[in-house]
């Protein structure tokens, strides 16, 4: 170590050899200064932003050449916003110790790094300083609107924060003021400025809190439409007395009304009702009477035209029915006994005259064996397509005529048709007059078996022809 | 309860970029090692003069 008097090495002596000076006094505020820097370091470390500040610098009044603890004011400037001021420390720094002071170096590098950092530094810090204008000429709008553009640009700016937080204090905006300097105190923990404020903001919304509910009680406040209508307390009261008294008249009246309704109306119009439906009953019988002597009437009206329609085409049918004949004895005489039965057959012997009733019976008993050999074909071929119905009628016409046609068989078959459509009764009774006429045939052999066997279910084969 | 307007005194105004180098000048940095080196100066002077 050199003296600090005379420049001569002194080594860890007390005292210098060379000049007498005092170095042990020298090495204290040294020391002291170091105490300092370490205090504000830690005070760093925790935010106590304005606590390092006031360390530092007391470490710098003890011994100017700590440029550790210089840089770190400096730090600590920038960390609150006070920009300048943190330049002027680091460019201190650098001419006060130009070589091995690589902490200055670095940030007075970082700033000439950016051009534009410094013109809006400056321009935020003549916003700011217009703001403090602005507040003491009595413009506190303004200056609320360059403070708030201040925060903008530079949010670490403490002072700012605690001008705005006061000027909202002072507009009486509590809310606002809080949330500025809680801002604030997060940047600086330990401002004896921002926590004066942040504890006069909490007093004063602890009154406003209290005032609001003291005013509650007094005051109310209620939209009507687009207006805001504010009353006391007595004035709403009997307002709400006067609804109310509206309110139980309305629901009075309901009441009455409903009443008179059950009792009045109802019984009347259920009465009503009543009647009418006894109306509409004996309208609608009325009805159905009169539909009845009219459909009776209708009724009466077809079976006349029926009779008319049936005598009108008897007498259509006159003329058909003689030609018919005659074309049958055409036939006839030709030989031709199967056309002519044909014709005949399409005959109504009812409408004829007795002249033509007795031709027609000559001609019918001359062609009754063809007529009746053509039913007893039909009906034998309609059985073995087993067309049964189609046959039972042709065999009945068949058996009507002549019931001992062919021996029997046209009875015979007649029944066995009865017996496969099911019609056990009509079958037996066919059977048993088979066997009457003609015990010894075939066909009276064939129904003793069905009628012994009493199975009528049995088909012809299985029993024989 | 804060007096707005003695608070607002309190606010000074910002140093500008165009008045750092001012602020720099005008800057005392006399420290106490400085005030022992002119104490002991002094000392020595008015002992030589005896």
């Amino acid at each position: 170590m050199q003296c600090f008097m005379c420049g001569a090495e002194v080594g860890n002596e007390k005292v210098c050899y060379n000049c007498g000076a005092d170095i042990l006094l020298y090495k204290q505020i040294v020391y002291t200064s170091y105490v300092f820097y370490n205090q504000g370091l830690e005070k760093a470390k925790v935010r106590d932003l304005t606590g390092a500040i006031e360390a530092l610098k007391s470490s710098l009044q003890y011994y100017k050449y700590n440029t550790r603890a210089r840089n770190l004011l400096g730090l600590c400037y920038y960390q609150v916003g006070d920009t300048v001021r943190a330049i002027n420390e680091w460019v201190l720094s650098k001419n006060l110790q130009e070589e091995d002071n690589p902490n200055a170096d670095r940030y007075l590098a970082e700033i000439e790094a950016d051009p534009g950092l410094l013109s809006k530094l400056n321009s935020t810090i003549k916003k700011y300083n217009q703001a403090i204008e602005y507040c003491k000429s009595g413009s506190r709008d303004l200056a609320m609107i360059q403070l708030k553009k201040v925060i903008s640009q530079n949010p670490n700016l403490v002072k700012a924060h605690q001008l705005l937080g006061l000027l909202y204090i002072q507009d009486g905006k509590y809310a606002d003021a809080r949330k500025v300097l809680s801002a604030a105190a997060k940047i600086d923990s330990n401002n004896t400025t921002t926590i004066r404020y942040i504890h006069e903001v909490k007093e004063r919304l602890k009154e406003e809190n209290t005032g609001k509910r003291r005013k509650k009680n007094d005051v109310y406040t209620f939209a009507d439409g687009n207006d805001t209508v504010i009353m006391n307390e007595n004035a709403l009261r009997s307002m709400l007395d006067n609804t109310r008294s509206s309110l139980m008249n309305i629901v009075l009246g309901l009441v009455v009304g409903l009443l008179i309704c059950f009792f009045l109306i109802v019984p009347t119009v259920k009465d009503n009702m009543s009647d009418g439906n006894t109306k509409t009953v004996l309208a609608l019988n009325e009805n159905l009477a009169e539909a009845r002597d009219k459909n009776q009437e209708l009724q009466d009206e077809i079976d006349n035209l029926k009779n008319s329609l049936s005598a009108y085409d008897e007498t259509q049918d006159i003329p058909t029915s003689y030609e018919n004949l005659l074309a049958a004895q055409n036939y006839h005489a030709a030989g031709d006994d199967v056309s002519a039965s044909d014709s005949i057959q399409l005959v109504s012997k009812d409408i004829l005259g007795s002249a033509g009733k007795s031709a027609y019976d000559s001609l019918y008993q001359q062609l009754a064996p063809t007529i009746i050999m053509g039913y007893y074909n039909d009906g034998n071929t309609f059985y073995s397509d087993e067309n049964y119905d189609s046959a039972i009628v042709n065999f009945q016409t068949v058996v009507d005529i002549d019931e001992r046609y062919n021996n029997g068989a046209a009875l015979f078959l007649l029944g066995d048709c009865y017996r496969l459509t099911g019609e056990t009764e009509k079958a037996l009774e066919c059977f048993n007059k088979v066997v009457e006429l003609y015990p010894g045939n075939q066909w009276g052999r064939q129904a003793k078996v069905y009628i012994a066997a009493d199975d009528t279910e049995l088909s012809a084969t299985e029993v024989g022809d | 309860m804060i007096d707005f307007e003695e608070e607002l005194k309190k606010y000074e105004p910002a140093i500008e970029v165009e008045q750092a180098e001012a602020d720099i000048k005008a800057r005392d940095l006399t420290d106490l090692t400085d005030l022992l080196v002119n104490i002991s100066a002094q000392q020595n002077q008015s002992s030589v003069e005896k």
